[in-house]
């Protein structure tokens, strides 16, 4: 038998069989994203995103950089409280000089920041406690899942208010807030994904070929079962700007940046005095970044939705 | 076949080893109303080369007895309360070094008990390097290494047991990987020294950080034969298989193949490595019936091939009849009888098999008429020492309920666990003419 394996040219040795795979994986991909262009909805939200983001990179081109901090509004005390439309100062400034304008592309940056960085830990660690949970069963499970019942009694948004306010004013603490919050869903949805998964008879199968724990969960067990976090995940770019933006508002970031949830808790102040614009333009784009997110995570569970695979 | 060529073969060779024998086994399964004893003191041989059929209603402990060769049991509940089952891993054919002579009947093996050590110098590389491997005991390392190389199993449905979201050629090189990293290594022309990234890369041991150093020039090159050599080991297996154009099949994925495609990779995947058992769970529940003719002949081809031992778990009394060498009865936990094939459905000594034969309907038999065994399997809960088939059996006498039979051997390889042909200790015994009915 092992004399048949010698090296020799055939085509299959130019990995062409590996490639093709990779093409009909490709595929499946280009699929998705056809079912996803499907919903006219989902598109638009798509188009919102990608201009957001567009944006958020772009920043410095669009706005010149504050110095030496580019996300410190810059003050221009010789244009207090400008309505929109005031040269140099399209959407107007604040009543202490800040421009609109300049908040509005800045703080895209930052929220881009903030959902990034928050959904990105909290999927990491929800994914590998859930797993945990999941997987190992018995008192870790038990032990994993009171946990995070502990933290599901809070309401989110009082107990990051409650962990901000503790450590400080500041978008970093935000940030940790938020995460330290957002986890436990991840946990919950990856620990009841992974226990229906490890149940599948190709989780046997690939045990019965002596397959490695870690093998199995890789290969087997994590792509059947990341599926919802992801959705999950998409939906919550968008909530977290918005819960960010509350924490902001009450001031629990720097008073000055240029975030959005500071430009309307900083503006709002002008409504009552008519000065409408320093609130109502950063409040639009927090309203479309989580309006847009929620758009694309809805399409996109509809998308990954096996029910609807053959429309 | 012509039944007279096969008896004369039976009395030409020796009596065969077994690969496996297990020994008084018992699966426990815990739960809320006490422990289920599923499988309570089962003891039965494999022999080398053989097909032995292990046959029963659902729920009778069939397929835990399967899984607990792998140890395959969901534990806890389950629990392996005792028993042993030794597994006796072929050796090298002495005579030919692996490459096929008369005396192994060309298939390079020959079963443990026919060889004095193990020759591990050339042809297939064992693993395993005991003579005897107690199932039971041995560590998980140890297991894996036996799982897919030694002993194999194919599940009962298919289109569940390959992970859909990987490529067929993935799913497959998996065994490889796992257990032929070396004969992988000197098929891309690699010196068997070879470690580091190239190794784990061969050994699906991949760290972190690995898909990029092997992407990068020195070992790309390596890499690209290592995938080549891996991929003529896949085509081989699925070629054995006869699927048509092997090649175009590894880059589909599960959900583009019919049922009987997917069973076929699933049989290349578990004879991969040429496994001295294989457990086939109802291989052929899920598929139809001109697919399941197809299956089971190359199941049957591709054991004769590598002289595999098939455990083959079924319900279906008519198919075990066609393709097996010997049949265990299995019935609430016990194996009830067990004999050849020929013994076994000529002449049934055991009630239970009686009523299972009788239940198969024929061509022959009149409309309507359906032999059913009355009453249905006991409940398992902390049984009672009695016959499990009493009170559904129409022979029954009142030894069946104070005493449980043991399995005694009537003839040459037959044993039975039934009153009927070995009397109880006291009581009045029970007699096939004393039918209830």
């Amino acid at each position: 038998m092992t004399e048949s394996y010698k090296p020799s040219l055939q085509p299959w040795q130019s990995g062409e069989a590996r490639e093709s795979a990779l093409r009909v994986r490709l595929n499946r991909f280009m699929g998705l994203i056809q079912r996803l262009v499907s919903n006219p909805t989902t598109v638009m939200g798509l188009a919102v995103i990608v201009s957001m983001i567009g944006i958020a990179i772009f920043a410095p081109w669009i706005a010149e950089p504050n110095f030496p901090d580019p996300y410190q509004m810059p003050r221009d005390w010789g244009a207090v409280r400008k309505p929109p439309g005031t040269p140099g100062h399209i959407l107007g400034t604040t009543n202490v000089g800040g421009d609109v304008f300049y908040g509005v592309i800045w703080g895209s940056r930052k929220s881009l920041q903030l959902s990034l960085m928050v959904v990105g830990s909290t999927v990491v660690i929800g994914t590998i406690i859930g797993s945990l949970a999941g997987l190992l069963g018995g008192w870790v499970d038990e032990v994993l899942m009171r946990i995070v019942d502990v933290f599901l009694s809070i309401p989110e948004l009082i107990f990051a208010l409650a962990i901000a306010a503790v450590l400080g004013p500041s978008f970093t603490n935000i940030v940790f807030a938020l995460s330290v919050v957002l986890w436990v869903k991840y946990a919950r949805i990856m620990r009841a994904q992974v226990i229906q998964t490890k149940q599948n008879e190709y989780v046997d199968a690939a045990r019965v070929i002596g397959d490695s724990k870690l093998n199995i969960y890789l290969r087997d067990i994590l792509p059947n079962s990341i599926t919802p976090v992801t959705v999950q995940a998409t939906l919550d770019m968008g909530n977290v700007v918005l819960i960010g933006a509350t924490l902001s508002f009450i001031g629990l970031s720097e008073a000055g940046i240029a975030e959005w949830g500071v430009l309307v808790s900083e503006g709002q102040a002008g409504i009552a005095s008519g000065r409408w614009w320093a609130s109502t333009f950063p409040g639009l784009m927090i309203f479309l970044w989580a309006l847009a997110f929620n758009l694309v995570g809805d399409g996109l569970r509809d998308a990954l939705d096996p029910r609807t695979e053959g429309r | 076949m012509q039944p007279v060529d096969q008896e004369k073969a039976v009395q030409a060779r020796p009596r065969p080893a077994s690969v496996a024998s297990v020994r008084n086994l018992r699966v426990y399964f815990q739960s809320k109303r006490g422990m289920v004893h599923a499988v309570d003191g089962v003891s039965f041989d494999i022999y080398d080369g053989e097909t032995l059929g292990l046959v029963g209603e659902t729920g009778c402990g069939k397929s835990v007895t399967g899984r607990s060769f792998l140890k395959l049991l969901p534990v806890p509940p389950g629990k392996i309360a005792s028993g042993s089952i030794q597994f006796k891993p072929h050796a090298t054919c002495r005579n030919c070094d692996g490459n096929g002579c008369p005396s192994c009947e060309g298939t390079g093996r020959q079963s443990a008990a026919n060889s004095r050590g193990r020759s591990n110098e050339k042809g297939i590389r064992d693993s395993v390097d005991a003579e005897i491997v107690e199932l039971l005991e041995i560590g998980r390392e140890e297991m894996r290494r036996i799982r897919g190389d030694r002993i194999a199993m194919i599940f009962q449905d298919p289109g569940k047991a390959l992970n859909p979201t990987l490529p067929i050629s993935e799913q497959l090189s998996e065994v490889f990987l796992l257990h032929r990293t070396s004969e992988l290594l000197e098929a891309a022309g690699l010196p068997a020294s070879t470690g580091g990234a190239l190794r784990r890369f061969a050994s699906q041991e991949q760290r972190f950080g690995d898909s990029l150093l092997m992407a990068l020039p020195p070992n790309r090159a390596f890499r690209n034969r290592l995938v080549g050599a891996l991929n003529k080991m896949v085509i081989e297996a699925l070629g054995d298989t006869q699927v048509p154009n092997p090649a175009k099949l590894m880059a589909r994925y599960p959900h583009e193949l019919s049922g009987g495609m997917k069973q076929r990779v699933m049989i290349a995947q578990a004879l991969a490595c040429n496994p001295d058992i294989l457990i086939a769970d109802e291989p052929t529940t899920a598929l139809d019936v001109t697919v399941e003719a197809r299956i089971l002949e190359l199941i049957k081809e591709l054991q004769k091939k590598r002289r595999t031992s098939v455990l083959y778990i079924s319900h279906d009394l008519s198919l075990v009849r066609r393709i097996c060498d010997r049949v265990a009865v299995m019935y609430a936990g016990k194996v009830v009888e067990i004999g050849s094939t020929d013994a076994i459905f000529r002449d049934p000594r055991h009630p239970y098999t009686r009523g299972l034969i009788s239940a198969v309907p024929s061509a022959g038999a009149r409309r309507g008429e359906l032999a059913a065994i009355r009453g249905t399997v006991p409940e398992l809960v902390d049984p009672a020492p009695t016959c499990r088939f009493a009170g559904r059996c129409p022979f029954e006498a009142d030894s069946c309920r104070r005493f449980e039979p043991e399995l005694k051997p009537v003839s040459n390889g037959h044993a039975v666990a039934c009153f009927i042909d070995s009397a109880a200790p006291s009581g009045r015994q029970p007699t096939f003419q004393s039918a209830a009915v």
